[in-house]
């Protein structure tokens, strides 16, 4: 058996609206984005036989979704439970099983409803589990979690507010390009530093745009993705990591991420180096998870991710596009299978006004803090 | 910064007028039973020594059992937030607040999430040397260890 993903390619995309407040369920969007990702490569429901996603516990299941867009039997149904932290685990799971045999076409899909809001805790009044103890010191939620990292970042390494804002500038600058993004409209580094506190460091513009909406991709065989219409895209290797539990505040320097461990692994397994990824979906859940897993993945030297933005080294023209859809920041937080999507679509060469000239490598990244994952698609198979 | 949430709301008050109840389990339970006696005490292995946060019934490192055990309640501040967004029950008015991660002086990286009190949010850095002291939680049911510098501001 290979040890390699790289017979396995993503040959169709599909999403619904990103919008503010849908009215709609995670079922009927999930299913608006599957039909529309096997529209999108020439198969029907009944080529389809593996169906997975993942979620917080707060979405239509995959044998649900499968029902409703008609397949009728699945040989393969996997429901993962996490977020941003298992987006590579799920993908690169579906990839697998296409790889050993265990399904032949393989739909996979986040949707977020209105009832899921990550940046509230209204209605937590009891908190179990590691949560007890933070809970009631009104320390619940993620942007306070990454709010700690980023103060700890300052601390050591001198990284400023600028810095955080040079990244939200040039993410929502790459948004105004892109009409599928909820936030368009273009933000001054004034802007930034004037926007409102949440969780000091962070601001209203370090923090993610929590939205609904769904987003698919059809996973398959490279063999049979030489038969579909779209080029196909392949996945070049995957890595995760995952340690102390993910604890957020045990994790032992909050100055990085998973990534410390991650990118090493993925490196070393695609036999890649940053020089050579043309497109960087960075998982950006706030702007600070984009700092801490930049310098991470060897992007640039701690400490020195400001000053590479504002080169306009992560943009057109410089040494890797980040976010060119505008990220989680301003396209909208679809738990970061968004970034798959627009992944896919900057290696076909379909982004329109804001294509990545030339693109044949796309980091994909998802995970903050003590776990997460990335990997890499590529034009070519591995 | 005086601390705010020491008040026990009346009786029918709004539930987001308290914050987060914790839920005791049998591993955590005497962990609240120690606040409320008015003590700090940690997961500690029985055989090797080592701290466990947060806790576990057996050791990760020896597989040995643990118990509670009492700490000096010193330590710094390892990193801290100053939250100004009403986002927690119970932590709606009266903001900001400061919560930091405490790490502990028993051993290096064992960490605790705590408000820290008694000092102007601006005025807070890394490395801020702090003590514990005990609070009602409001609800009535729990005590916690908040931080209050150990020089004063
Ligand atoms: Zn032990």
């Amino acid at each position: 058996m290979s040890r390699s993903l790289g017979g396995a390619a993503v040959v169709g995309i599909g999403r619904s609206p990103f919008v503010r407040s849908s009215g709609r369920t995670t079922l009927s969007m999930a299913a608006q984005a599957a039909r529309e990702a096997l529209a999108d490569c020439g198969l029907t429901a009944a080529d389809v036989d593996g169906f997975t996603c993942y979620s917080t516990g707060d979405s239509a299941g995959p044998s649900q979704v499968a029902h409703a867009i008609g397949v009728d039997d699945l040989g393969w149904s996997l429901s993962v439970l996490g977020g941003g932290n298992i987006v590579t685990s799920t993908v690169a799971g579906a990839a697998a099983a296409v790889l050993t045999g265990q399904a032949e076409v393989v739909v996979v899909y986040r949707v977020l409803g209105s009832q899921t809001r990550y940046g509230r805790a209204l209605e937590r009044v009891e908190v179990d589990g590691e949560g007890q103890f933070a809970g009631p010191h009104g320390y619940l939620v993620p942007p306070q979690w990454f709010a700690m990292f980023c103060r700890r970042h300052q601390y050591e390494y001198g990284s400023t507010a600028a810095d955080l804002g040079a990244i939200a500038v040039q993410e929502r600058d790459h948004a105004v390009r892109n009409p599928h993004a909820v936030a368009r409209s273009p933000i001054t580094l004034d802007d930034y530093l004037n926007s409102r506190w949440i969780s000091e460091p962070f601001r209203l513009f370090d923090c993610c745009y929590e939205i609904d909406g769904a987003v698919a991709i059809v996973v398959t065989s490279a063999e049979r993705a030489a038969d579909l219409p779209h080029r196909p895209v392949h996945l070049l290797g995957a890595a995760d990591s995952n340690r102390f539990g993910g604890s957020v505040d045990q994790w032992d320097d909050l100055s990085c991420m998973y990534s410390r461990d991650t990118a090493p692994r993925l490196w070393s397994r695609t036999g890649l180096r940053p020089a050579d990824i043309d497109v960087a979906c960075m998982y950006d859940c706030f702007t600070f998870t984009v700092m801490a897993t930049f310098e991470d993945f060897g992007f640039c030297a701690k400490g020195e991710v400001g000053d590479y933005f504002r080169a306009g080294r992560a943009t057109y023209g410089g040494d890797v596009v980040v976010n060119p859809h505008g990220g989680l920041l301003s396209e909208g937080y679809i738990h970061g299978l968004n970034h798959h999507y627009e992944a896919v679509l900057q290696l076909r060469g379909d982004a329109g006004d804001r294509q990545v000239s030339g693109a044949e490598t796309a980091l994909v990244t998802s995970g903050a803090g003590p776990f997460g994952g990335a990997l890499v698609y590529g034009t070519a198979a591995a | 910064m005086t601390t705010t949430h020491e008040e026990r709301p009346s009786v029918g008050a709004d539930p987001l007028s308290l914050p987060p109840q914790p839920v005791p389990d049998a591993v955590t339970a005497p962990f609240w039973a120690a606040l409320a006696e008015g003590r700090l005490a940690m997961c500690r292995c029985e055989h090797c020594g080592l701290w466990l946060q947060p806790p576990l019934e057996r050791c990760r490192r020896c597989a040995g059992p643990t118990r509670f055990t009492d700490v000096a309640g010193t330590g710094a501040v390892y990193s801290f937030i100053v939250q100004h967004r009403a986002t927690v029950p119970g932590y709606l008015d009266n903001l900001p607040y400061v919560v930091a991660l405490v790490e502990l002086d028993e051993q290096a990286g064992l960490r605790l999430p705590a408000r820290i009190v008694g000092i102007d949010p601006a005025e807070v850095r890394c490395g801020l040397r702090v003590r514990a002291e005990f609070t009602e939680l409001p609800g009535g049911d729990f005590t916690v260890a908040v931080f209050r510098p150990v020089d004063g501001p």
